[in-house]
């Protein structure tokens, strides 16, 4: 899926990876340190979320912008009416999302506030850096997997990453019913830890890929472990 | 040999066979030895020492005592150190108190419960009170209980056997119990007195104790004359335990908490001191516990319990200062009985305690003599070492009577002193042990059963051109096989029978005995069938093309079916089995959810960019008329009614207590929505029925009259039971009578349909028997002479045969179901026809002609036993035996009859899981009769499979955890409800063999009325 033609698209990819598998940890390891780590249901934890945006936000105008003078053009085309419309459209998912995560199992009648959290984070690590990308209409058909994206690194990118991000959620719900009796068993704890890490492991994959691919002119039995890790990614 | 392989039921055959191993499973792993529930009574004890009278009664008597026995939950062996309890360690250093190591029987735990809401609080209790039981048991009745007394005790949890109690009330002693209310429900209607205190509350480590301690001071206070009020008295103090759950063994809260206690035996035993007869407290506690609190394990510090014995009077240890010697939990049993005057406990395996027995030389040794004469009688072979020292010893006592020899005695004593050791340890090893010979053998029948089931479905799921016999294999003659087959079945009968004599076994299955001989051969020639699956299999599997037409979500169904059986290996995934299935399901409605949006948007995309592409292809345009847009917006109303269903019942171990929906309706105030549910689940049901109706040969509109009958009977039964209430008053029918006439209507619908297959009505058919088809002409052959179809008589009458037996089914259950639970049933069926319908793997794809027939019927059975299982757990069901109905049993029924109550809680119980698979089996191709049949055979093979495979990887987890602290409580439930799941299935697919059967008998008889009709 990844190829070596556009080394400036895969410069790109490999940075905006490393930061996120630097701002992530921090933020987790900050609030851990805090002791607030077992918060991130609430509310009150809104931060997080502003936190992850910005970044986000940081990061796809890195993507998309200083590229030469084409993107420049696009740039320029960026209107108002765009953002509202992409603001309409993560507000309609994170809906989508709370109906799917409630429909799937989450406290019908009370915790919504927990749920709506959960719901606003998966939108921002899946959707949101799609849609800053390519823009609504392109990101809905990326999603349904009408459009083919294999020549695109970045979006190959991005889809995994919102792939695993919501796998990451899906299989935090394991843990919840087991009987350990542990303070992090609360809903939705895991669920958000495990999209967090679904998240932070597509990107250390993309790094790892990234540095093995270039270290496998020397070490040609690298090109395995690039396979394998080929393998992995969630395609459809 | 070949033929076994292609025939139908070789997969039947195989789940039978797998049954059978199971049952041996079952066998060795739950011990037979039940008590005997013998009471004892004073007239056994024995007045003749081989040949020399002696005065039993006189002897036997203790004198006038009193006995305290104090437990004290969770006392392990050091906190009996003069640290913790000064007073007592006092007493024991200056010899008026004796200290023993006690051994617990090793899986105890007295698991503490958060408080759980009334209706709840029977179920949540019953765990906690099957592992109190075993220490309270082993104390009070003197033997070790086995898993066959709790699991045929299930429900009612009370000690049936001969009890310290029983024997204690029937010589009129006075027992008073203070402390937790277990002892009342073990012991129903023995105690004079008692306040039992509920011990739900973990948190709570003061006022329990103080509960039990409040009633110190006025029950230790003697009557004017001298006298305490009791005879017998148990306290009880869960305290200590509590603490050990919250804060683990080295919680500063301890010290305190073991010194109060100190304070509580100083407060008794100077009590003692004012009574006019001798009291006697025994300090003991039930278990031990770890370091980090809990316990229930078999290390020494969770199984060493410290038991301390007080005498008011004249008491003397006998033993050195030190550890002290070891006893078991059981030697309780008949010392207090003894004390108390009374005979020991008919199942009693224990022995007095050294410390206690009189010093009167001719009473100790009668005393001993009865004990070991009383082992004797439960069973103890006569043709070993310590029986004949038994006899010894017995004729040194009658020499010592006689002559009144010192050295006599001492002798006598000695011998019975070795021969009831080991007559003890023989006796309880008896009770526990597995019979590991027969464990390993069942798991390796099992793994071979498996083996073979594996070949024969992979076999079965070959494309058919494959599986043509060749030339060669037709010429192989039937005396080779039949050779072939005597010398397989010798070479394994005689690894059997080596087998036993190498390992020198002492399982009954090698015992060669008549009955044992004949399960012998039978497992001899079940292995040999499955030697020549397996060879013929691995030879003759060549293509598994099929397998390439797997998609996602059949990976999904195949790796989910795999590891559900592995997840067994942690505790909590069997208590709360539901999750992992509801997890699975849920993940797979996801994964259908985006099948069926990406195939709407594709469809869509094609549609409106390119109209040219969809013109070209007709087939896209065929198959999404089949599908329709509907089904994203159906998919996701199935996801909300899943959603609604789970919440329907709360099961599971943990999340128990939490009110669901049935709760909420329940409620009187709530009853019109109860209503509401029951009245739309059965009309919804009725429209099923109704619409079913169209694949059975509905002469005359009967099966349609039939029908409404039926619906008509349960409605009335419903009134009559009052889960329908009408405005105005209507005679009250019996309900007993309605659900005879709903047999009878049910009977009549399947008797009729058979007659109109035989050709009883020949205006009235669809298939004009005498009307040749026109398909007949492209046979090269004249079949002019055989004017019907056969196979369509068949094929048609297999359809509605087993249409017949789902609407049954659905209708049987529908009366059966509680009434919340109605709704379950339309709601299987609703499921199933979407998932059928989403999971077709043709679904959207434009390549015509690809036959995925095989891939197909994989995934649609692995789903349908999905859904069995997830609707098994709306309905309430958990591997907690506490959640077996046992009111449905009872409908339509005045009085106990084993076999219909066990088949009305069975099929009750197994609704889910029957009905999906009788939808399955209806919605299987009934187009052509040999596609219906390869149908049918992987079918039943992947249900053999994956029952078997179930079974098989449990087996190994129970052998593996055998000595797990939850081996009673998870495990071996989880075993009995496999053990029946596998009846159940074994059952199934019997009546589809029936029923595949009688078509073949109605055509043979239909071609012969129609034959005598036409000549």
């Amino acid at each position: 899926m990844f190829t070596l033609n556009n080394h400036l698209e895969l410069r790109r990819v490999t940075i905006s990876s490393l930061l996120t598998c630097i701002y992530l940890p921090s933020i987790i390891s900050v609030i851990s340190y805090k002791g607030i780590l077992y918060s991130v249901g609430s509310g009150s934890s809104f931060y997080i979320l502003v936190l992850i945006f910005i970044a986000e936000l940081i990061k796809s105008f890195y993507l998309s912008s200083n590229n030469e003078i084409q993107s420049k053009k696009n740039k320029a085309k960026i209107r108002v009416s765009d953002i509202l419309k992409a603001f309409g459209f993560l507000l309609g998912v994170t809906f989508c999302f709370f109906l799917g995560i409630i429909l799937f199992g989450a406290p019908v009648l009370d915790k919504h506030e927990e749920t709506l959290m959960l719901s606003s984070l998966l939108t921002l690590l899946s959707v949101f850096p799609l849609v800053a990308h390519t823009g609504v209409e392109l990101a809905m058909q990326l999603l349904f997997g009408v459009k083919h994206f294999s020549k695109d690194t970045i979006i190959a990118m991005l889809v995994n990453n919102a792939l695993l991000c919501v796998c990451g959620a899906w299989i935090g719900a394991v843990v919840i019913p087991l009987d350990w009796n542990t303070p992090w068993q609360q809903w939705p704890i895991p669920c958000y830890l495990g999209a967090i890490g679904g998240y932070l492991l597509s990107n250390v994959m993309t790094v790892l890929k990234v540095t093995m691919m270039s270290a496998s002119h020397k070490y040609k039995f690298l090109n395995f472990f690039v396979n394998i890790i080929n393998k992995l990614h969630v395609s459809k | 040999m070949l033929f076994w392989l292609q025939h139908k039921w070789s997969g039947l055959w195989l789940l039978i066979f797998a049954f059978g191993s199971l049952t041996l499973f079952l066998y060795g792993f739950f011990p037979l030895k039940y008590h005997s529930g013998k009471l004892a009574h004073m007239d056994d004890l024995p007045n003749f020492i081989d040949g020399v009278s002696i005065d039993g009664h006189e002897v036997y008597n203790s004198g006038e005592n009193s006995v305290i026995l104090m437990v004290i939950d969770g006392l392990r062996y050091d906190f009996a150190a003069e640290e913790y309890m000064p007073y007592t360690g006092q007493l024991i250093k200056n010899k008026s108190a004796c200290i023993y190591v006690s051994v617990a029987e090793p899986p105890t735990v007295t698991m503490p419960r958060i408080k759980s809401p009334e209706r709840k609080k029977e179920k949540a209790q019953w765990r906690r009170t099957i592992n109190f039981w075993r220490d309270i048991f082993a104390m009070m009745t003197g033997s070790v209980s086995t898993f066959a007394d709790v699991a045929l005790n299930f429900g009612a949890p009370a000690v049936k056997g001969d009890s310290i109690l029983r024997v204690a009330s029937s010589r009129g002693r006075h027992s008073v119990l203070y402390g937790d209310d277990t002892w009342l429900r073990l012991f129903p209607g023995l105690w004079t007195e008692s306040d039992g205190t509920t011990s739900f509350f973990v948190t709570d480590y003061t006022e329990v104790d103080n509960n039990v301690t409040r009633h110190l001071d006025s029950v230790l206070t003697p009557l004017e004359d001298k006298k305490p009020k009791f005879d017998f008295l148990v306290l009880h103090y869960l305290g200590l335990d509590h603490i050990g759950h919250l804060e683990g063994a080295r919680s500063p809260k301890i010290k305190p908490k073991l010194i109060e206690m100190d304070s509580i035996v100083k407060k008794i035993h100077t009590a003692m001191q004012t009574w006019d007869r001798s009291g006697v407290l025994i300090i003991c506690g039930d278990h031990g516990m770890r370091d980090a609190g809990g316990h229930g394990g078999a290390s020494p510090a969770e199984v060493l319990v410290p038991l301390v014995v007080l005498k008011s009077t004249d008491f003397q240890c006998p033993h050195e200062l030190g550890p002290g010697p070891v006893v078991a939990q059981v030697d309780i049993a008949p010392t207090i009985s003894w004390l108390l005057n009374a005979p020991i406990p008919g199942d009693s395996t224990g022995k007095f305690l050294p410390s206690l027995l009189p010093s009167d030389i001719r009473q100790h040794l009668y005393l001993l003599h009865v004990n070991a004469l009383h082992n004797v009688k439960q069973g103890v072979p006569t043709d070993t070492e310590y029986y004949k020292q038994f006899k010894r010893a017995e004729t040194q006592f009658a020499r010592y009577l006689s002559t009144g020899q010192q050295s006599a005695a001492r002798i006598a004593k000695e011998f019975y002193d070795e021969s009831l050791a080991a007559m003890s340890k023989q006796l309880s090893e008896a009770t526990t042990d597995f019979d590991v010979f027969a464990l390993g053998l069942a798991v390796v029948f099992l793994y071979l059963m498996l083996t073979a089931l594996v070949c024969v479905t992979l076999y079965s799921l070959q494309p058919e051109n494959q599986r043509k016999i060749s030339v060669t294999d037709k010429h192989k003659t039937n005396l080779g096989t039949v050779v072939a087959f005597a010398v397989i079945f010798a070479i394994i009968a005689s690894t059997l029978t080596l087998t036993c004599f190498i390992s020198e076994t002492r399982s009954q299955f090698c015992s060669f005995g008549p009955s044992w001989s004949a399960v012998f051969l039978a497992s001899a020639v079940a292995l040999t069938f499955a030697y020549f699956l397996v060879k013929i299999g691995l030879e003759k599997i060549r293509d598994l093309s099929t397998l390439r037409d797997l998609n996602a979500i059949d990976f999904l169904l195949i790796l989910g079916t795999l590891f559900h059986a592995w997840s067994f290996f942690g505790t909590s995934f069997i208590e709360e089995e539901h999750m992992t299935w509801y997890f699975f399901w849920n993940t797979l409605m996801f994964f259908v959810l985006v099948r069926t949006i990406v195939v709407i948007v594709l469809y869509f995309g094609k549609r409106l960019s390119g109209a040219t592409e969809v013109q070209e292809k007709p087939e896209l345009e065929h198959r999404m008329s089949d599908v329709g847009v509907g089904i994203v917006p159906k998919w996701v109303l199935l996801i909300g009614l899943h959603r609604y269903l789970r919440t329907m019942n709360q099961t599971g171990d943990r999340w128990l207590f939490l009110p669901d929906t049935a709760d909420w309706l329940n409620a009187p105030e709530n009853s019109i929505y109860l209503q509401a549910h029951l009245i739309i689940g059965t009309l919804a049901t009725f429209a099923i029925c109704l619409r079913n109706i169209r694949h059975m040969n509905n002469h005359l509109k009967i099966h349609s009259v039939l029908t409404i009958l039926s619906t008509l009977c349960i409605f009335l039964y419903r009134i009559s039971a009052g889960s329908i209430r009408l405005p105005n008053e209507v005679p009250k029918w019996d309900a007993e009578q309605v659900v005879q006439v709903f047999w009878w209507l049910l009977a009549a619908q399947t008797i009729f349909e058979v007659i109109t297959y035989v050709g009883a009505f020949p205006n009235g058919n669809r298939f004009v028997y005498n009307k040749p088809k026109a398909k007949t002409e492209d046979y090269f052959y004249d079949n002019a002479e055989e004017p019907w179809n056969l196979n369509d008589v068949k094929l048609n009458l297999a359809r509605s045969l087993t249409h017949i037996m789902y609407n049954q089914m659905m209708l049987i259950i529908v009366l059966l179901m509680r009434p919340h639970n109605v709704i379950m049933v339309p709601s299987i069926y609703i499921t199933c026809l979407l998932t059928a319908k989403c999971l077709d793997h043709k679904l959207l794809d434009s390549r015509p002609g690809r036959n995925t027939e095989g891939a197909d019927t994989l995934s649609l059975t692995l789903a349908h036993i999905w859904i069995g299982a997830v609707f098994y757990f709306y309905q309430g069901n958990s591997n907690s035996l506490a959640s077996v109905d046992l009111g449905s049993g009872y409908v339509g029924l005045s009085e106990y009859s084993p076999v219909r109550v066990a088949a009305r809680m069975g099929l009750h119980a197994y609704a889910g899981p029957a009905l999906s698979g009788a939808h399955l089996f209806c919605s299987l191709p009934y187009t052509d009769i040999n596609r219906y049949r390869q149908a049918v055979w992987r079918v039943t093979n992947i249900m053999a499979l994956q029952r078997v495979y179930q079974v098989v990887i449990y087996c190994v987890i129970a052998i593996i955890f055998r000595h797990h602290l939850f081996v009673w409580s998870v495990f071996s439930p989880k075993l009995l409800y496999d053990f029946v799941a596998t009846i159940f299935s074994v059952q199934a697919l019997l009546t589809i063999a029936e029923i595949v059967c009688l078509t073949h008998v109605v055509s043979w008889i239909s071609r012969c009325i129609t034959y005598r009709r036409v000549t």
